[in-house]
């Protein structure tokens, strides 16, 4: 191997040992839930509903079966006109 | 209403396509019903819904442009390309390269490229599902032996490289945020992944869609590096590395022997 392969092999390894950690920290940090019947029309993370291809496409406000990711922890006490947030798909 | 066998289908597929042309001959009306107005009706039912399907499909379009242009525009669409297979989630391959050539929608050059974006997290959405690889595993990697290692990704992976801030646009419209305007000055490289069946849509540095593509190709890690410093001579690896790890991206890693 070539100085300049080694290097290069260096480099990548360095890197990728950074970014793992750089991931690590980012995910405890950013940890977050699917929480259903929260998001705004069109403004959903994904929808559950039959016929929907996924994000941005639900039809009303705070719909149940759509979600949107927030911060572990917060979903149930997120109050909407609605009613709270759930971890589980509701009818409204 | 009913239609004998031997109705000739490209006459049929005319006539649904342009409402100047009369109804096809062989159509036959229960009750007398005059057979223009039927198929008038039939035609139009099959405009609307897939229109509807763009719109679902391209919701941050539609949302940019308005709802009255996006359906016109869908329409304009639908007239020159009818789905080629029953499935209707294949529907739209070719909608941001007819929007690129769209004379009334220039005004708005990164139109196509949010439609590229959006087509992509359909794809991914439709796509086969994979486990990623956990971080524990891949802080245990050799990583020494990672220049000559190839990776296998998540079948959902997808990159858009774009002269538009692509992601930000496609972000600022998901956000439940007050939308505030996003500078045009620079372009950037989505990266679409989606791990645990739910969509992740990150910003790669410049040269990280070339990285992907060499990585998608089975070529190893030393040659995605050499292809994104091609694209970009201070490529970010470390930043693409992370958008890729927290993404989900990495199914598998296996290094020479």
């Amino acid at each position: 191997m070539s100085d300049k392969k080694l290097c290069a092999a260096f480099a990548i390894a360095g890197a990728f040992a950074t970014a793992v950690a750089l991931a690590e920290t980012a995910k405890a940090a950013n940890d977050q839930e699917k929480c259903f019947g929260v998001s705004l029309k069109g403004k959903n993370d994904c929808a559950a509903g039959p016929g929907t291809s996924c994000a941005g496409t639900s039809k009303t406000n705070y719909q149940g079966d759509a979600w949107k990711y927030v911060p572990k922890g917060t979903c149930t006490s997120i109050v909407t006109p609605k009613g709270k947030g759930s971890l589980e798909p509701i009818s409204h | 209403m009913t239609t004998s066998a031997d109705v000739d289908q490209a006459a049929f597929v005319r006539a649904l396509l342009e409402p100047e042309l009369p109804p096809p001959n062989e159509l036959e009306t229960p009750g007398g019903f005059p057979p223009e107005r039927r198929f008038a009706v039939y035609r139009n039912n099959v405009c609307v819904g897939l229109v509807d399907a763009l719109a679902e499909r391209f919701p941050i379009c539609a949302q940019l442009v308005g709802d009255e242009f996006f359906r016109a525009m869908a329409q304009c669409y639908v007239r020159e390309r009818l789905p080629r297979t029953p499935m209707l989630f294949e529907y739209g391959d070719a909608f941001p390269a007819f929007v690129s050539e769209f004379e009334p929608a220039r005004e708005l050059p990164y139109l196509p490229d949010v439609a590229r974006l959006e087509y992509a997290v359909g794809a991914a959405y439709h796509a086969a599902d994979a486990a990623p690889l956990p971080l524990d595993f891949l802080r245990a990697f050799p990583h020494e032996r990672l220049d000559s290692a190839t990776a296998v990704l998540h079948p959902s992976t997808h990159v858009v490289a774009s002269a538009y801030p692509i992601v930000s646009i496609w972000r600022r419209h998901m956000s439940d945020d007050e939308m505030t305007p996003v500078e045009l000055d620079h372009g950037e490289e989505a990266l679409v992944v989606r791990p645990e069946l739910a969509i992740k849509v990150a910003a790669l540095p410049v040269g990280g869609s070339a990285f992907v593509d060499a990585l998608r190709n089975g070529r190893t890690f030393g040659e995605a590096m050499n292809a994104a410093t091609a694209v970009a001579a201070d490529f970010k690896l470390i930043d693409c590395l992370r958008e890729l790890l927290l993404t989900g991206a990495f199914v598998a890693l296996s290094v020479a022997h």
